[in-house]
C-alpha cells in the first residue's frame, strides 16, 4: 500500500479535479436521510455520514436498469461506459461491491456490471460506527483493497491510502496537493483506528455461524420473527450485497420495446414461484429463513454475504435487528 | 456464445407438433448457421426462449444432441408466455440464448445401466438421455420407467409406444403407469401386460431387481415425486451419488446472476441455473431444500 499526505487545504481543489474523471456522486443529507447524489461542491456533501439509504450498488445494479432496447425485431446492446467517481464509500460498502463482483464479474461476466464497474472510480472514506454497525465481527471494517484512493481523516488533512494504479495515476496527476507522510500522521491513523475499533456496539458471533444455522433450521426463533417481519422487502433493497432481480419486457411504443431489469426481493411471494403454480417458497417463513441463510452463507474466497452495515436492521419497519436474530437462534440450540 | 450472455439468437420454428392438448413439441434450428455449428449440449441441459417484447423463459431440451442440424423443445401452456409461444407457427422465429446447466454426465455412466424415472412432464428432458443413449450404444441396458396421468397425457406417445414393442432390440425396456383409466390404457395394458399398469411411478420398481454397482437412475418429475422414487432406489442400495435428478426453480438469467434460483442453506448453497439443475441425491442430503 502506498500512503500520502492531503492536507485539508487542498482538499477542494482534489475534490475539483476529479470532475475530470467524470461526474462526481458523493453522500448528500436530504432530511434523516443521506443519499450518494451527484455532487458538483464538496460543501454539498456530508462526509460524517453513517450510512446511505441505498448503498453504492446502486451504480453497479441499477434499481431499474434498461438492459436491452428492441429495434426491428433485434436486441441492441445497451453496454455503456460512462466514467464516474463515487467519492466518500465507506468500507463495509466496499467489501458489499467485492461480494456483487464475485457473482456479477464470475464466467461469463454480466457485461452492464462489468462495464460500470471498470469505469468507477471509487474513493473510500473512513467512519465512525453508530449503534447499528457490526461491521467489526465480520472483518469489512477496513477495506484493504477494493477503492482507488481511501481517505482517513487526520487532525490536519487526510491520510491517503493509494489501492490501485488508477488511484495512484490520479494522486500522481494532483502531484502538488499531496504532501509524504509523516510519522506523526502515522501515529494520529493509528490512533484513530484503535479508538474506532473500540466504539462498537453491536457484535454478531460468527464463530461456527454456518453450521450453527444449518443445524438450527426449525429453530422456533425463525417462526417468531417471520411472525413479526411485514415481508416489505425493504432489507433486500437496501442490502449492499442483495442482488436478485427480476427481468421484464415493456413495450415503449408498437415497433420498440425493451428489456428492463429490475430490483427483486426474496420476501416476495412470486420469487419462488415457478410456471404451473408450484412455490418452492410458499410461506413468510421459507423466505425469511432463506434470507438469513443467504446472509450467512460463506464463501471461502469472498466471506459472508454480510458486511455488517446494519442497513437492514436500521430501515425495517417492523423492528428485526439482524444481529439479535441469529443471537437468538443460537440461543435456541442450546 | 455472445460477448452479451442475455442476448438471444435467432432460431425458426421447423415444426409444431401436438404431443397432448397442452403440450407441443417445437423443432428449431438457428437461422445462422455458424451458431447452429457452436450450439453443442449434453442431455439435461436448457435453453431460454426468448420471445422478444414479451419475456424469456428456461425450458429443457428434449431432442438428443446425437441428432444435429436441429433441436426440439417440449412446452406445456401453462403462463402467457407458453400460451404465446402455443399460437406461433412453422417459419416463425423466436430468440434462444443457451445452452445453460450442467447436463447429466453422460461419459462417466458409459458402460452401465441407465434407470430413467420420468413423472410427466419430466419425460421431456429425460428424453434427450434416452436418444442418445440409445444412439450412441455406450450403455448396458436402458429402462425407462414413465408415470403419467392419463393415455392423453403421454408425451412422445409414438415413441413409447414404439419402445414398448420394439425396445428390447435396442437394449432399451419400457414400464407405464398410469392413474386414469381408459379403454386406450385398457388396451395397452392387455398388450403389454407385464409392462404397463394402473398406478404411480414407484409402482413400476415393483419386482426390479438391479445391480447397484452398475446402475445409475436419472429422475425428472413433479417435486412430490422425487421423495418417493428416491426411497424405492435407496431401499435397493443404490448410492446416493448415482441418483441424479434433474430440478426445477424460477430462473431469469440461466447463469448464475438474478439470485431466484438459489436453494441451500448458510453452509452450502446452489444455483440451480448454474451448479444443476443436474444434481446428485448425495448433494440434495448436502443442500438444504434442494428437492
Amino acid at each position: 500500500m502506498r500512503y500520502i499526505k492531503l492536507p485539508a487545504e487542498n482538499f477542494e481543489e482534489f475534490f475539483n479535479s476529479l470532475k475530470a474523471w467524470g461526474k462526481v456522486y458523493g453522500p448528500v443529507k436530504r432530511g434523516n436521510i443521506h443519499s450518494f447524489q451527484e455532487v458538483q461542491r464538496v460543501k454539498e456533501m456530508d462526509l460524517y455520514y453513517n450510512r446511505t439509504m441505498l448503498p453504492p450498488k446502486k451504480f453497479f445494479v441499477r434499481p431499474r436498469d434498461v438492459i436491452l432496447r428492441l429495434k426491428n425485431g433485434k436486441w441492441e446492446n445497451g453496454v455503456k461506459n460512462e466514467p464516474f467517481v463515487i467519492f466518500g464509500v465507506h468500507s463495509c460498502d466496499i467489501h458489499g461491491l467485492k461480494i456483487l463482483d464475485k457473482v456479477y464479474l464470475d464466467e461469463p461476466a454480466d457485461p452492464y456490471y462489468k462495464a460500470r464497474r471498470e469505469s468507477a472510480l471509487i474513493i473510500g472514506i473512513s467512519c465512525t460506527p453508530d449503534e447499528y454497525c457490526f461491521c467489526k465481527s465480520l472483518g469489512t471494517d477496513f477495506a484493504m483493497d477494493g477503492f482507488d484512493l481511501f481517505l482517513h481523516e487526520l487532525p490536519d488533512g487526510w491520510l491517503v491510502r493509494v489501492g490501485s494504479v488508477r488511484g495512484h495515476e490520479i494522486a500522481w496527476e494532483n502531484e502538488e496537493l499531496f504532501e509524504e507522510v509523516t510519522e506523526e500522521d502515522l501515529a494520529n491513523f493509528r490512533a484513530f483506528e484503535e479508538k474506532r475499533a473500540k466504539s462498537f456496539k453491536r457484535k454478531l458471533s460468527k464463530e461456527g455461524l454456518a453450521d450453527m444455522l444449518d443445524l438450527a433450521y426449525n429453530s422456533p426463533v425463525w417462526k417468531k420473527y417471520a411472525d413479526i417481519c411485514l415481508a416489505c422487502g425493504n432489507c433486500n433493497m437496501v442490502c449492499p450485497t442483495c442482488r436478485c432481480y427480476e427481468v421484464c419486457d415493456k413495450w415503449l411504443n408498437a415497433y420498440e420495446a425493451v428489456r428492463e431489469r429490475r430490483y427483486d426481493s426474496c420476501f416476495m411471494e412470486s420469487h419462488g414461484l415457478v410456471a404451473g403454480g408450484h412455490n418452492f417458497r410458499p410461506t413468510r417463513l421459507d423466505r425469511f429463513r432463506h434470507r438469513y441463510y443467504c446472509k450467512s452463507y460463506f464463501d471461502p474466497s469472498a466471506g459472508f454475504n454480510c458486511v455488517g452495515c446494519g442497513r437492514c436492521d436500521e430501515f425495517c419497519p417492523a423492528g428485526i435487528e439482524h444481529v439479535k436474530v441469529l443471537d437468538e437462534v443460537r440461543g435456541s440450540l442450546q | 456464445m455472445s460477448e452479451n450472455p442475455y442476448v438471444s439468437y435467432d432460431a425458426r420454428i421447423l415444426e409444431v407438433k401436438d404431443l397432448t392438448p397442452r403440450e407441443k413439441l417445437f423443432t428449431l434450428r438457428f437461422v445462422d448457421p455458424e451458431v447452429g455449428e457452436r450450439f453443442d449440449f449434453r442431455p439435461g441441459q436448457f435453453v431460454i426462449v426468448d420471445l422478444r417484447g414479451f419475456g424469456e423463459f428456461p425450458i429443457s431440451i428434449c431432442s438428443s444432441p446425437t441428432r444435429r442440424g436441429y433441436f426440439q423443445l417440449c412446452i406445456r401452456k401453462v403462463g402467457r408466455m407458453t400460451k404465446f409461444i402455443h399460437r406461433m407457427k412453422e417459419g416463425e422465429v423466436v430468440g434462444i440464448r443457451g445452452p445453460y446447466g450442467n447436463g447429466f454426465p453422460m461419459e462417466k455412466m458409459e458402460g452401465s445401466n441407465l434407470i430413467l424415472v420420468a413423472g410427466g412432464l419430466g419425460m421431456a428432458p429425460l428424453r434427450s438421455v434416452l436418444w442418445y443413449a440409445i444412439d450412441s450404444g455406450k450403455y448396458e441396458h436402458i429402462w425407462l420407467f414413465y408415470g403419467t396421468k392419463a393415455y392423453e397425457d403421454i408425451l412422445f406417445r409414438d415413441e413409447v409406444v414404439h419402445l414398448l414393442k420394439h425396445g428390447e432390440a435396442m437394449n432399451c425396456s419400457v414400464k407405464l403407469a398410469y392413474e386414469v383409466e381408459s379403454p386406450s390404457c385398457i388396451y395397452l395394458e392387455k398388450g403389454f401386460s407385464d409392462r404397463v399398469c394402473k398406478g404411480v411411478v414407484t409402482d413400476l420398481f415393483r419386482g426390479e431387481e438391479f445391480d447397484v454397482n452398475n446402475t445409475y437412475a436419472l429422475i425428472c418429475g413433479p417435486p412430490v415425486m422425487y421423495k418417493f422414487v428416491i426411497r424405492e432406489l435407496s431401499d435397493r442400495k443404490l448410492s446416493p451419488g448415482r441418483i441424479y435428478m434433474t430440478l426445477e426453480r424460477r430462473m431469469r438469467c440461466g447463469i448464475g446472476k438474478c439470485g431466484h434460483c438459489i436453494v441451500g442453506t448458510s453452509t452450502s448453497i446452489k444455483y440451480v441455473c448454474r451448479d444443476g439443475p443436474v444434481f446428485t441425491y448425495w448433494d440434495a442430503l448436502s443442500t438444504r431444500g434442494l428437492i
